[in-house]
């Protein structure tokens, strides 16, 4: 079960205190860089939710992210709505698509799970792209900032803007953490276990699922959101099977069902990929080799990792007792 | 509180309840007899749903729960434990046994509150800790304690439930003489109203438990009645000699 070791407290503070600090002494490239972590941050937060702790492993993550992103910018452009609706509006596309989406992948599980989501992901790629309300391969611009001027701060600036991605990965965060502790998430992490006993206990199970999805799903909403206020323009790319897929590394990286993991991995593979693809136009392929040294290290990611070596210098229990079942 | 009638299921070529009709009472202690492969466990999974039977009905509490879903059953206060172990292995017994209260309290759903942490949930992990004698193990992980220990949590989960029925598939499978009377201790310790179907392999142990005795051979229903009658039965020495000299 979901658990806040002191290791990982101690990291979560760093990063807070670690990214707010950088805020201040980084340019405006390097805010650009903050800003595109925290939005991969808050989508891989939002994987791990249900693909770590649930097990729930989901290919249509990107395709969720670029409803958002296509909900929000619509709403905002076309609609006219002031960004705080429209955002709620998008994330509640997001949620509900995901409910959806979870409910009928509910019955299904590991491989077949997998290509339900995928079929699902590029469904909506397919569609963004060749609908013609959403400027089809084209795009779309014009997503805005939410005003706070209200409260002096003006999100059109990098630092400013930073600041507020960094904020809303520490809700993402949160919600998740939240979700993991109630009924709902203790279901989840034992759907993920033994599927068959919950039911027999008296579980629904498709409904704890697709609640489960679609709280990841509203959050990968918010990421969606948030990426089209940070380029101001997007493109079905977005919704892409092949965002789902880096999510899924990221997640990977960084330690399946950890949620700090997860964040960790995203700064590791933003940075990565600005420094190698400044050196190489390979850089995908030196992401590989590092993906696969982490699998083959039989580590649950960057957090796996540290915590198994930190684990061997404690002092193992003296029996070690039989594992068989008859 | 419990009844099946003419319940029949098939697979492929081979009938492995044939038409098996019981009635429990309310509070009534049953143990199931039956060589291996006679249909006991089979007989277990139609009762609760998994497995869907060809023709007959189930009936529980006065209400047919023939087409009802596992977890539709399970609500109705219907529960089990698997002959083979079917636990939460990386979770703790705590955990184990907060997770089906929870469950079975509504509160697998729910967003607001941990449940874990409801004082409900916790009367109730702390009594069926007593109960199945977990007490001391609570924090332990499952996939690090004992087969005996985990024997015991499957029953401990199924309780948790606060059940109105209890279907036991041979809860002391492979667990030593002594925590096997252990067992039957905490069989005699539950409440009275509780309504119990066992399957056992220890004759002994069974007639000490037992209010009624149904004996299941190839499917059918072979005896129903009290152990007294049980006991001088040609018929069951006649099957449990034949099971010893098969095996
Ligand atoms: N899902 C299934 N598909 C096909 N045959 C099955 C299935 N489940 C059980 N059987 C067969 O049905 C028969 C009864 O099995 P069951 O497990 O109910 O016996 P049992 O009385 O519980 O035996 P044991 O004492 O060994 O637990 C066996 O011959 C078994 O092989
Ligand atoms: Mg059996």
């Amino acid at each position: 079960m979901f658990q806040h070791t002191p290791l990982r407290l101690t990291t979560l503070a760093l990063l807070a205190a670690g990214s707010l600090a950088y805020t201040f002494a980084a340019g405006f490239f390097g805010l650009e860089i903050l800003a595109e972590i925290a939005i991969l941050a808050i989508l891989v937060i939002a994987l791990d939710l249900v693909a770590g702790f649930g097990g729930m492993v989901s290919l249509c993550h990107g395709a969720l992210l670029g409803v958002g992103a296509y909900a929000f910018t619509v709403a905002a452009t076309e609609a006219g709505l002031s960004a705080a609706p429209a955002m709620a509006l998008a994330i509640a596309l997001s949620a509900a698509l995901a409910f959806a989406i979870g409910a009928v992948c509910a019955r299904s599980t590991g491989i077949y799970f997998i290509m339900a989501t995928l079929a699902f992901g590029q469904m909506g790629y397919s569609f963004v792209f060749q609908s013609p309300l959403f400027g089809g391969d084209d795009g779309l611009a014009g997503a805005p900032r939410p005003d706070l001027g209200a409260i002096g701060i003006d999100l059109t600036d990098s630092r400013a803007f930073a600041i507020y991605a960094i904020l809303l990965v520490a809700v993402t965060y949160l919600v998740a953490a939240a979700t993991l502790r109630s009924g709902l998430g203790r279901s989840l992490v034992g759907l993920h276990h033994n599927e068959k006993r919950l039911r027999a206990l008296g579980l629904t199970v498709w409904r704890a699922k697709a609640t489960a999805f679609a709280i990841s799903g509203a959050l990968a909403g918010l990421a969606g959101c948030l990426a089209a206020q940070h380029t101001q323009y997007i493109s079905p790319g977005l919704l892409s099977w092949t965002v789902s897929g880096e999510a899924l590394v990221v997640v990977i990286l960084g330690g399946l069902g950890t949620l700090v993991g997860p964040i960790l991995g995203a700064i590791l593979f933003v940075v990565l990929k600005h420094e190698i693809s400044a050196l190489t136009p390979y850089w995908h392929a030196i992401v590989g080799l590092i993906l696969i040294a982490v699998v083959m290290s039989r580590a649950n990611g960057v957090v796996g990792f540290v915590e198994a070596r930190l684990a061997t210098r404690k002092p193992q229990p003296l029996v070690k007792e039989a594992k068989a079942d008859a | 509180m419990l009844e099946t009638r003419n319940l029949t299921k098939s697979f492929g070529p081979i009938q492995v309840t044939k038409s098996v009709s019981l009635k429990l009472e309310k509070g009534e202690r049953r143990v199931i007899l039956g060589p291996n492969g006679a249909g006991k466990t089979t007989l277990f999974n139609q009762l609760v749903g998994e497995i869907i039977p060809n023709a007959g009905s189930i009936h529980l509490d006065g209400a047919d729960v023939t087409a009802l879903r596992v977890a539709d059953r399970a609500r109705r206060g219907l529960s089990r434990s698997y002959q083979k172990n079917t636990l939460f292995d990386a979770l703790t017994i705590r955990e184990n046994l907060g997770l089906a209260a929870a469950v079975a309290l509504g509160k697998g759903q729910g967003l607001w509150s941990d449940p874990l942490q409801s004082p409900e949930v916790r009367e109730t992990v702390r009594e069926v800790a007593a109960l199945v004698d977990l007490a001391p193990n609570l924090d332990a992980t499952v996939s690090a304690v004992s087969y005996g220990i985990r024997r015991q949590l499957e029953v401990g989960i199924a309780l948790a439930t606060r059940p109105k029925v209890i279907l036991m598939d041979e809860p002391t499978s492979g667990v030593g003489p002594e925590m096997s009377k252990g067992f039957h201790r905490l069989l005699k310790s539950l409440p009275r109203e509780l309504t119990i179907l066992i399957i056992e392999h220890d004759m002994d142990l069974a007639f000490d438990v037992a209010d009624t005795i149904t004996v299941l051979n190839y499917g059918e229903v072979v005896f129903d009645g009290l152990p007294e009658a049980a006991k001088g039965s040609q018929l069951l020495k006649d099957i449990y000699l034949g099971a010893w000299e098969d095996a």
